[in-house]
């Protein structure tokens, strides 16, 4: 399953990488990064369809914010799911973020037991 | 003879109607009026031809000369002395002319000329008096206007100028008192003035930690989650090593690797400190989420004065405390945001905690720990009394007590934002939060909430 994070703290992908190695070598999980919600567009513009099936991003970036992002996936790739993380856990945050369709919002500093969990359900689905 | 005693009817008349100007005793207008009687009968017998005629005519003497006298002699006609001489002549004439026809007719005779004569002589006489009594009279009459009129004005001034008196003394009593009050608004405002100053710190260094606290964050987390990450590898390094034939060098490796693992929990450690004082200072600077319901104040004190004491007695180094809860009574439900006001009761109760631990460590068994929280209901407010027999607030540093990192406890004990954040939930709920206290003897917080308040939309 192939997953992409949004953030653009590049230590980001290190921490992801780590915090994921046995899903990683397992092969259960596939991950990819992007610092940018452009650069996000890009990467998933770059198969056709995508073979991503879940995004994570962060809201507060540099550019397009995680929330331009979500509704972009939104129209383009409507069958990614799209989850926010974020430091603003506010509720004007959250409440825009699930009415533009996000599967679920996680406030940092990330919570990873909840995140593995809710990755490994995915897993299943899949 | 008739003519004397017309004279004594327009005299009498005359006196009788100058009354009105001024006012003549009852008596005096009593004499007139008998006086114009007799003069009437008088009149009449002279005309009747009865006998004895000579009587009547003395008779008339008689009463023009006392109507003289009267006007000569009494107080109150002393205005009217000039008409008394007014028919002197005449009377004195006709009483010549009396005399001598009633003693000797035959001289009467001769002397009949001189006598008309000396009558022509005193009506003239009279006339001119009477004129010269008029023109005196109206001139008297005039004056006494004059006067009259100058005294009701004085009178007059004299009633303004108490008045004036009275009316400047009570606006300098209102001046007075409105001097007072505006010293007492003016006092209000200046203390009120250091109030907003030192709030607008508070505000500005508000602002600031927020800012501060949201760009340390993201930092922290990383350290925090790759200490944590790295803490987890090292287990796993040490399963691996482990596995390995025994040498020298591999229990070196041991060796480090468990010191590297203790210091990478030093660092989760500290790292989630700042963590918590992080989330503390963001906490601070942002607006109660929760909303204000009706609440009942004591139940809310009760539970969380009890789950700080329980949280105390759970946590190193415990100390024995009384605590007395003097709850008024049919407390009013009050509107409050629960889930902050209960921060408030929990942070007076730990701060009380804490303050009397301090003076345990001091004096040891001989002292008493005890916390009192009363509340009370008056009229417009609520008000809560947190008290504690600690050591007391030094009044140098009550002021510094509400600055966010103020903190008197040592080393890593506290964050300095208990109290900071206590007073502004109790200002969000407009309520005030004031200190007294006696070194060595007690802290006393007492916090005053309006029963009612105007909601905010």
């Amino acid at each position: 399953m192939k997953i992409l994070f949004v953030d653009d703290e590049r230590d980001v992908e290190d921490l992801f990488r780590q915090k994921f190695r046995k899903e990683i070598k397992s092969g259960e999980i596939e991950l990819a990064f992007a610092f940018s919600g452009k650069e996000a567009l890009n990467v998933l513009g770059d198969e056709n369809p995508p073979k991503f099936v879940y995004v994570f991003s962060d809201i507060n970036m540099p550019g397009m914010s995680g929330l331009e992002l979500l509704d972009e996936i939104k129209t383009r790739f409507p069958e990614i799911q799209v989850s926010m993380i974020s430091a603003y856990g506010d509720s004007e945050n959250y409440d825009r973020a699930m009415n533009s369709g996000a599967r679920g919002f996680f406030t940092k500093p990330v919570d990873f037991e909840r995140l593995k969990s809710e990755i490994a359900e995915m897993v299943k689905k899949q | 003879m008739i003519l004397i005693n017309i004279i004594s009817l327009f005299l009498l008349n005359y006196l009788k109607k100058s009354s009105g100007a001024v006012e003549y005793p009852a008596v005096l207008n009593k004499y007139f009026k008998y006086g114009m009687i007799a003069a009437g009968i008088l009149i009449g017998l002279g005309a009747s031809d009865l006998p004895p005629q000579i009587l009547y005519e003395l008779l008339s003497f008689v009463l023009v000369g006392a109507i003289i006298y009267l006007i000569l002699y009494t107080p109150e006609l002393e205005n009217q002395k000039t008409l008394a001489i007014t028919p002197l002549p005449i009377v004195g004439v006709k009483l010549l002319e009396y005399l001598i026809e009633t003693i000797s007719p035959s001289i009467y005779d001769t002397l009949e000329n001189y006598l008309d004569a000396a009558s022509i002589f005193a009506l003239i006489w009279a006339v001119t008096m009477w004129l010269n009594h008029r023109k005196q009279m109206k001139e008297i009459e005039i004056e006494r206007i004059f006067l009259k009129e100058q005294e009701r004005q004085l009178k007059a001034t004299a009633q303004q100028k108490s008045e004036l008196e009275m009316l400047v003394a009570e606006r300098t009593s209102e001046i007075l008192k409105q001097k007072e009050e505006l010293q007492e608004a003016l006092n209000h405002l200046q203390s009120t003035q250091e109030q907003l100053i030192q709030q607008e710190k508070l505000a500005s260094l508000g602002q600031l930690t927020a800012g501060i606290a949201h760009e340390i964050k993201n930092p922290l987390n990383f350290v925090n989650n790759f200490s944590e990450l790295s803490v987890d590898f090292l287990e796993e390094i040490g399963e691996e090593v482990r596995k390995m034939s025994d040498s020298p060098e591999k229990e070196n490796i041991i060796e480090l690797l468990q010191d590297v693992k203790s210091n990478l929990v030093k660092i989760r450690h500290h790292g989630s400190r700042a963590d918590s004082i992080v989330r503390s200072m963001l906490m601070h600077s942002r607006g109660g989420t929760g909303t204000m319901d009706p609440t009942d104040l004591n139940a809310l004190i009760r539970e969380y004065a009890n789950l700080a004491f329980h949280g105390m007695r759970a946590n190193p180094n415990p100390i024995n405390v009384e605590i007395q809860l003097e709850l008024a009574e049919n407390l009013p439900e009050i509107r409050l945001n629960a889930e902050d006001f209960s921060r408030v009761i929990l942070n007076l109760v730990k701060n009380s905690f804490d303050a009397m631990r301090d003076k345990i460590n001091e004096l040891g068994d001989q002292y008493k720990a005890a916390l009192k929280i009363k509340t009370k209901e008056s009229k417009n407010q609520i008000v809560i009394e947190v008290e504690d027999n600690g050591p007391g607030v030094p009044d140098e540093i009550k002021d510094k007590l509400l600055m966010p990192f103020f903190t008197t406890k040592r080393g890593t004990e506290g964050t300095g934002l208990g109290l900071s954040i206590t007073h502004d939930i109790i200002k969000s709920h407009e309520g005030k939060l004031d200190i007294e206290s006696k070194v060595g003897e007690f802290t006393r917080f007492r916090i005053t909430l309006p029963k009612v308040r105007v909601e905010k939309s």
